[in-house]
């Protein structure tokens, strides 16, 4: 009586391992090809964004919203009225930037200066700095700043105008705005400004590269090669 | 056995619904109001101040483009519209635009609202002349005070925080303050309804203990007429607009811009000066003018 209770319970046993083993190998298989198809939908949605692959490339980040270049008229580091139509069917390379940040802007305008080597033969591409502050930056001040860093005035343009032009482009264009940064002050409240945009010939924002990454340069130059491959 | 068909069928269900979600690719459209700034003279661009269109982007003026240019027609700046936004894979236009109303001028407030800022009411910067909102602060002794507190008198702030590494930044306007201050006192003739204060932006490190005895090392023996206080953050924020200040919190460090502003003995801003390139003597002879404004106390 025992041992027939005892194989009874054995093989109740087994069926029940049986059954764990199934669900588990199943639902691992089911999950796996699920994660795929939702990875493979997300990536063809965002062709261009490198996934989160353990390499130290700078994901590019995509704009929060569609943006694009608005109209602007504002001055260059020569004292030259530079407007948005000179910049048509360029590819942009954008930062944002203020001379007397001492600390995370340099760093971003060196990767812009990289930038600017990395596309040398490239007359398609165009580096353009905007300052956030444009009370200190007079086209003077940036003129330094620019030689510091070896721009070149034909390829490299530092902007700055009037408070409000400037923060029109800035914040319709490129930047979103955080009033309830508590470790950051400034008139237009813009977020990331250590990040360096793309726009595309269309005059499209097609994303951010974070410019403290060290790789932001080089990652920067593939998307425009990308997007100059990919849109003719 | 069961158990796994029902998991196989939920998720398939799953599957659908995301690629239901995520795989269309055509235009999504937004409808959407507001009021016509400007139309481009070839009619396929119109500048519109548009409400929040929900789910899409905030309240701003923006330009957009029309495909239809018979859609604009009959319509003039001033209109109030409703509108379809259509947002496509590489391009946005408007369409479907109908006439609902005339914009009402409004009286323009304090505020600018300023095109394009996703929505974000942005403090004017402050003019000669302006009145300088009445800002508390906690100075070195630990107590607080306002700046209204030095009506009567010319007073000079400007912003800096003890742990600044630049020696042609924070200490070289601490420095600029310490001389300006000498020649003050020196003269002997000058009026004495004057006064300097030093705010630091960094209120976390720098406490009144810190502050104090990072003054010392400024003034020396004589602390008279120039005080250290430290400002929260509210202050910050809206002195970011109306003084046009930037301070970064960056690591340990600050990123900021430099920012010195004299007012008259009413409160009022008398003269800014920006950066580093200011010497102790205008600052000095800028102080001796801001004295002779009208006080507007009873002294």
């Amino acid at each position: 009586m025992s041992s027939k209770a005892g194989s009874k319970q054995r093989k109740g046993r087994n069926e029940e391992r049986l059954f764990a083993t199934v669900a588990i190998v199943g639902s691992l298989v089911f999950g796996a090809g699920f994660s795929w198809l939702l990875f493979a939908m997300n990536s063809r949605d965002e062709t261009q964004i490198a996934p989160a692959a353990a390499n130290s490339k700078a994901a590019v980040i995509a704009p929060d919203h569609p943006r694009q270049l608005v109209n602007f008229s504002l001055t260059d580091r020569t004292g030259r009225a530079v407007t948005q139509s000179e910049l048509a069917g360029k590819f942009l390379v954008v930062d944002f930037m203020f001379t007397s940040c001492s600390l995370t802007c340099p760093a971003v305008t060196g990767q812009m200066a990289q930038i600017q080597q990395l596309t040398t033969n490239q007359p398609d591409v165009e580096l353009v700095s905007l300052t956030v502050d444009p009370r200190d930056d007079t086209p003077a001040v940036l003129e330094k700043y620019g030689e510091r860093f070896g721009a070149d005035t034909n390829r490299w343009l530092f902007l700055t105008g009037d408070r409000t032009d400037l923060y029109n482009l800035i914040g319709t264009s490129f930047l979103a705005s955080d009033t309830n940064n508590e470790f950051g002050f400034m008139p237009g409240n813009f977020a990331h400004t250590e990040r360096i945009a793309v726009v595309d010939a269309h005059g499209h924002l097609r994303g951010y590269f974070d410019g403290l990454n060290q790789n932001a340069a080089a990652d920067v130059a593939d998307e425009i090669a990308k997007l100059r491959n990919s849109n003719p | 056995m069961k158990y796994l068909i029902l998991c196989c069928a939920l998720l398939s269900v799953q599957a659908l619904f995301a690629a239901s979600t995520n795989g269309d690719q055509s235009t999504k459209s937004y409808p959407a109001r507001g009021v016509i700034e400007k139309i481009a003279p070839d009619l396929r661009q119109a500048t519109i101040h548009h409400q929040t269109i929900p789910g899409y982007m905030m309240e701003m003026t923006m330009d957009f483009n029309l495909k239809n240019t018979n859609e604009i027609s009959g319509i003039s700046p001033n209109d109030e519209i409703t509108f379809t936004l259509v947002v496509g894979q590489n391009d946005e236009w408007i369409e479907n635009i109908h006439r609902v109303g005339r914009a009402v001028e409004t009286t323009t407030n304090k505020i600018i609202r300023t095109s394009g800022l996703s929505g974000v009411m942005m403090m004017p910067e402050l003019k000669s002349g302006d009145l300088l909102p009445d800002y508390v602060l906690k100075a070195e002794g630990g107590s607080q005070i306002h700046v209204s507190d030095y009506r009567g008198r010319a007073l000079a702030f400007t912003f800096f925080y003890t742990r600044c590494p630049l020696p042609d930044y924070c200490p070289r306007m601490n420095n600029n303050f310490a001389q300006a201050r000498k020649i003050l006192l020196a003269d002997a003739s000058a009026p004495t309804n004057w006064q300097f204060l030093s705010i630091s932006f960094d209120p976390e490190f720098d406490t009144p203990d810190v502050l104090k005895n990072y003054a010392d090392v400024y003034r020396g023996d004589d602390a008279s007429r120039w005080s250290f206080a430290s400002a929260p953050t509210n202050v910050l924020a809206d002195a970011a607009g109306h003084l046009d200040l930037m301070v970064m919190r960056q690591g340990n460090g600050l990123s900021h811009n430099l920012r010195t502003v004299v007012l008259d003995p009413q409160g009022r801003i008398y003269r800014q000066f920006d950066g580093n390139q200011w010497t102790p003597q205008e600052l000095a002879s800028v102080m001796r003018a801001a004295m002779q404004e009208q006080t507007g106390i009873a002294q």
